[in-house]
């Protein structure tokens, strides 16, 4: 019985941490010569996009891209339809 | 007289500062142009920043192959600015051309126009000696292009004038008498020398009147020999 709850426990904050899993896509640029990306990011913070845009922004900066517009917030769904488009960018920053 | 000297030298002077100033302002002129031209040709980055919006206007160009696409497309942006830069220099090298050019035309104009003041001066003037030459063997004088048959006193008066002048001297009429003569001047009278010069000029001034005013038409009779344009009677 203890063991039972345990468990339960455990699949409620897996199930927990699943649905709260977010994502972005968003648009990003390198300059001399123009680079261009398409990328899924995933998103730690709170799944808005104002705060998508000021976590992601540094990330991405660290690569030397500069963060062009985010196109959507998004959670597990929206993944898979996005993968072939993002390429190597899916979920890389 | 003097008046008119100083007018003279003034309007040089401004007519230096004009010429001055019209070099500066051309080279102010083009230097300005040379900057506006610079500064208003499409800079490299513009076909960079167009590709861009683009990209960031259409949500939908999310493929791979269509942003490899838009990169070539910046790409081929970035080559022609390169020839545009080759344009800018094409562009400086005809900006030098024409300040030269117009520097040119402006020192030009400037030195026709003093030119003609030059010329409108000796046409006012009548006549201005430029060069002076006595030939004492064939009692002969010429005047710039003209050539004037004076008796032998004539001569020896005009001869010792010229000694003179040449010596920066101003001889009197006694003076003029001696040296012909070979007496001291002290012996000489003042009226014989002054003959001695209305006698020269009554010759010459005949003669030169003759050749540039009134023109003797053999067996037909006397002419003004100017242009009958340029006669006015107030």
């Amino acid at each position: 019985m203890k063991n039972l709850i345990h468990i339960t426990f455990a699949i409620l904050v897996v199930s927990s941490t699943a649905q709260a899993a977010c994502f972005v896509d968003y648009k990003a640029k390198r300059d001399d010569p123009l680079q261009l990306h398409y990328g899924v990011a995933e998103i730690i913070g709170t799944c808005l996009l104002e705060d998508a845009l000021v976590e992601l922004t540094p990330r991405l900066a660290a690569e030397d891209w500069q963060l062009l517009n985010i196109l959507s917030v998004f959670n597990d769904d929206g993944l898979g339809k996005r993968l072939v488009n993002a390429g190597e960018n899916y979920l890389r920053y | 007289m003097q008046a008119k000297i100083t007018s003279a030298i003034e309007t040089r002077q401004t007519g230096n500062k004009v010429v001055v100033s019209g070099i500066v302002a051309i080279v102010v002129i083009l230097t300005t142009v040379a900057i506006l031209l610079f500064s208003n040709l499409p800079d490299a980055n513009i076909f960079n920043a167009h590709v861009e919006q683009l990209f960031v206007e259409n949500a939908s160009l999310t493929g791979q192959a269509e942003i490899k696409l838009l990169e070539i497309l910046a790409q081929s942006g970035t080559a022609f600015s390169a020839t545009l830069d080759s344009y800018r220099f094409v562009i400086f090298v005809l900006l030098v051309f024409a300040t030269a050019l117009l520097i040119a035309s402006v020192m030009f104009l400037v030195t026709l126009i003093t030119m003609n003041r030059w010329m409108g001066k000796i046409e006012r003037k009548g006549i201005e000696v430029n060069s002076l030459l006595i030939s004492r063997e064939q009692n002969m004088v010429y005047l710039n292009d003209f050539e004037f048959k004076l008796t032998d006193a004539a001569i020896e008066t005009l001869s010792v004038l010229a000694e003179a002048r040449m010596d920066n001297e101003v001889l009197s009429g006694a003076e003029i008498e001696g040296v012909i003569s070979g007496r001291p001047s002290s012996d000489c009278e003042e009226a014989a020398g002054a003959t001695r010069i209305k006698r020269l000029r009554d010759t010459l001034g005949n003669q030169m009147i003759s050749e540039l005013l009134v023109r003797n038409i053999a067996r037909r009779g006397y002419m003004l020999a100017i242009d009958k344009d340029v006669i006015r009677i107030v």
